[in-house]
């Protein structure tokens, strides 16, 4: 039996001895291309091909005639606000609209986060005792389901619960029910985030730290330099190419944000670009979901840019 | 403030200043402990919060501050019959250790030809990966339900109906994590020296044998890692889960449904939608006190390499 089968596959074998590097190449990553091909390729051409159709609500498929970019148009220019559950983004009052709303939590929860993260990189870099304990405990935030994040902090800010919302209350800083106001819930939106990603920043940086060359600070200590010095002229020169490439992938992340908000105070009152294609796709407005959704990848698109092209000479450094 | 204290404050505010600035070794280690406590505290506090309400008897849980209020351990015995949450977790356990598979097995080849094989298109492919993993997953979202749900033509053939079956889920799961699984057995891969190749291929071995005979199990440590990451990257995920089921506990559904359903009960039952969370968090807290080495080995690597 294995006799029989191995005359048959050692042919075969024997051909895969031969190939050269190229095709040997291609074989191995064959199966990952046909995976990748039915999961992700086609999906993302079909919604793009669907987000220049129109939405048909009474037909038998979700999807009317085709009609190229006008949805585009419709959606930017604030024609389909009366149908979505918050406007994609509007001049008259900024911050209902999705897209501001999501940059925004974006914007706020990287720079917080990342400061954090370096702050917690930096504790992390020491020797102390409890060290892989304290690490350990690091990770925790990230390592949870999204959906027990969101609930946690559904069930600190739920005001019948919660021993922080009166006193928020009472200085002026959250209204009495956080969970039915906008501003709040974004607030608390932001505090899910930066909990949560944290864990990914800091061991990111951390890792740069590793890296550092130690004998660069016997040098600072010699010549005389303070903790302060050291860490403004070496450290963060040293470690900003690894920390650009954290806050980029932070902020992708960050920009999809959907599950915590679900969990957590709900799409209603958050309402964020992620939430808005899935009512839209809910709604069986298949084209407009589409167009919805490549145009978020598409902003996401313009921040990375940003990202790279203002910081190019540190990225380069580092590669 | 009286004029005394603020007197009184400042004096000990200079004698404080006068201190740090004399011993500048003892304030940056009282630094830094402040710093670790506080981090502590923020990471470790909604944990905390979980527990104290799931203890707390039903009844007794309004307006009770940062204690207990009694202790009802009865309570993770009573959740499960409110909602089968191990059912729930088991689904996600088994989906999660399907999507394992397949990405290490369609991984390790591609990262073995990444890592160690010189084709041309190697640069353009590794990008088209992180291409995937850019896009936010909305932008998958239609066309895989088309598909799954059965409601695809390739030329005459439907594809089948997938929904309800833990297929749904673990094609979209093996999608979003087979690009970071490839990054980091790559980086595994290119880091075992040719040497011991080129002596297992002396020896007679085929390429195919050499990979699986030499390079994978000297990889092991790597592979362990890809497991951990895709397996955890899984179990937490919220948008396809929450898309691809019907949240039907016998149909597949995942923790997300098992979490929510407490949310969308009437009667808020807060002690049990803690004490669910709490048996959701298990099984990745026993996976990060066990293997937080090769979390924070893929995580840097995975991220670091993209």
């Amino acid at each position: 039996m294995i006799e029989k089968l191995y005359r048959t596959v050692s042919p075969i074998l024997y051909r895969i001895e031969r190939l050269d590097d190229d095709k040997y190449g291609y074989l191995l990553i064959g199966p990952m291309i046909f995976i990748l091909s039915a999961l992700a390729f086609y999906p993302l051409i079909r919604t793009f091909w669907l987000s220049l159709q129109t939405d048909d609500l009474y037909g038998e498929h979700p999807v009317g005639e085709f009609r190229g970019i006008g949805g585009y148009v419709e959606i930017l220019t604030g024609g389909m606000d009366n149908i979505l559950s918050a406007p994609f983004f509007s001049l008259s009052d900024p911050f209902s609209s999705a897209l501001v709303l999501t940059l925004l939590i974006t914007a706020i929860s990287v720079t917080i986060g990342t400061l954090l993260g370096l702050g917690m990189a930096l504790i992390l870099n020491k020797e102390f005792r409890g060290r892989s304990f304290a690490r350990m405990m690091v990770i925790l935030p990230w390592s949870i389901p999204i959906v027990i994040q969101g609930m946690m902090f559904y069930l600190l800010f739920e005001p019948s619960l919660s021993p922080f919302v009166d006193i928020l209350n009472s200085i002026g800083l959250f209204s009495s029910n956080p969970m039915v106001s906008t501003r709040d819930s974004t607030v608390i939106v932001i505090l899910i985030d930066i909990w949560r990603k944290i864990p990914f920043i800091s061991l990111i940086i951390l890792a740069g730290l590793a890296s550092v060359d130690q004998s660069l600070y016997d040098v600072a200590k010699v010549a005389g330099a303070s903790k302060w010095q050291q860490f403004k002229l070496i450290t963060l020169p040293l470690i900003k190419p690894v920390v650009l490439i954290g806050m980029i992938f932070y902020t992708i992340s960050s920009m999809k944000v959907y599950g915590v908000v679900e969990a957590s105070t709900g799409c209603n009152t958050v309402p964020t670009l992620s939430c808005l294609v899935v009512d839209t796709f809910q709604m069986q407005r298949w084209a407009t979901a589409s167009a919805i959704a490549f145009l978020t990848a598409l902003i996401i698109a313009g921040i990375v840019m940003v990202y790279l092209v203002s910081f190019r000479s540190e990225v380069d450094s580092y590669e | 403030m009286s004029n005394a204290t603020q007197e009184e404050s400042k004096s000990f505010l200079g004698r404080l200043v006068d201190l740090m600035v004399n011993n500048p070794y003892d304030s940056y280690r009282i630094l830094f402990y402040v710093g670790l406590t506080s981090f502590m505290m923020i990471t470790l506090f909604p944990f905390y919060w979980l527990l104290v309400l799931a203890v707390s008897p039903d009844g007794n849980l309004y307006g009770m501050g940062f204690l207990p209020n009694g202790i009802n351990a009865a309570v993770f015995s009573q959740v499960f019959q409110q909602q089968p949450i191990h059912l729930y977790v088991f689904n996600s356990i088994i989906i999660a250790m399907l999507t394992v598979v397949i990405c290490l097995v369609i991984g390790s080849l591609a990262g073995y030809a990444f890592g160690r094989v010189d084709f041309r298109g190697k640069g353009p492919l590794m990008l088209l990966l992180l291409i995937v993993s850019y896009f936010p997953g909305i932008a998958y979202l239609i066309p895989l339900y088309e598909m799954l749900t059965g409601n695809l033509n390739i030329s005459i053939f439907m594809t089948p109906d997938l929904y309800g079956t833990p297929w749904a889920m673990a094609f979209p799961f093996t999608m979003l994590t087979l690009p970071i699984t490839i990054f980091i057995l790559t980086t595994f891969f290119s880091q075992i020296p040719d040497g011991l190749e080129d002596a297992a291929r002396v020896e007679g071995t085929t390429r195919l044998g050499a990979l699986f005979r030499v390079i994978l199990p000297l990889s092991a440590p790597g592979v362990v890692t890809a497991a951990i990451i895709v397996f955890i990257s899984v179990y937490r995920e919220f948008f396809f889960s929450f898309m691809m089921s019907n949240g039907n506990p016998g149909d597949w559904a995942v923790l997300v449904y098992g979490i929510l359903a407490f949310e969308q009960q009437s009667g808020q039952q807060y002690h049990f939608m803690a004490a669910a969370s709490l048996v959701g968090i298990i099984p990745v807290a026993l996976l990060v006190v066990f293997a937080q080495k090769h979390i924070v080995r893929g995580l840097t690597q995975g991220g670091l390499k993209e």
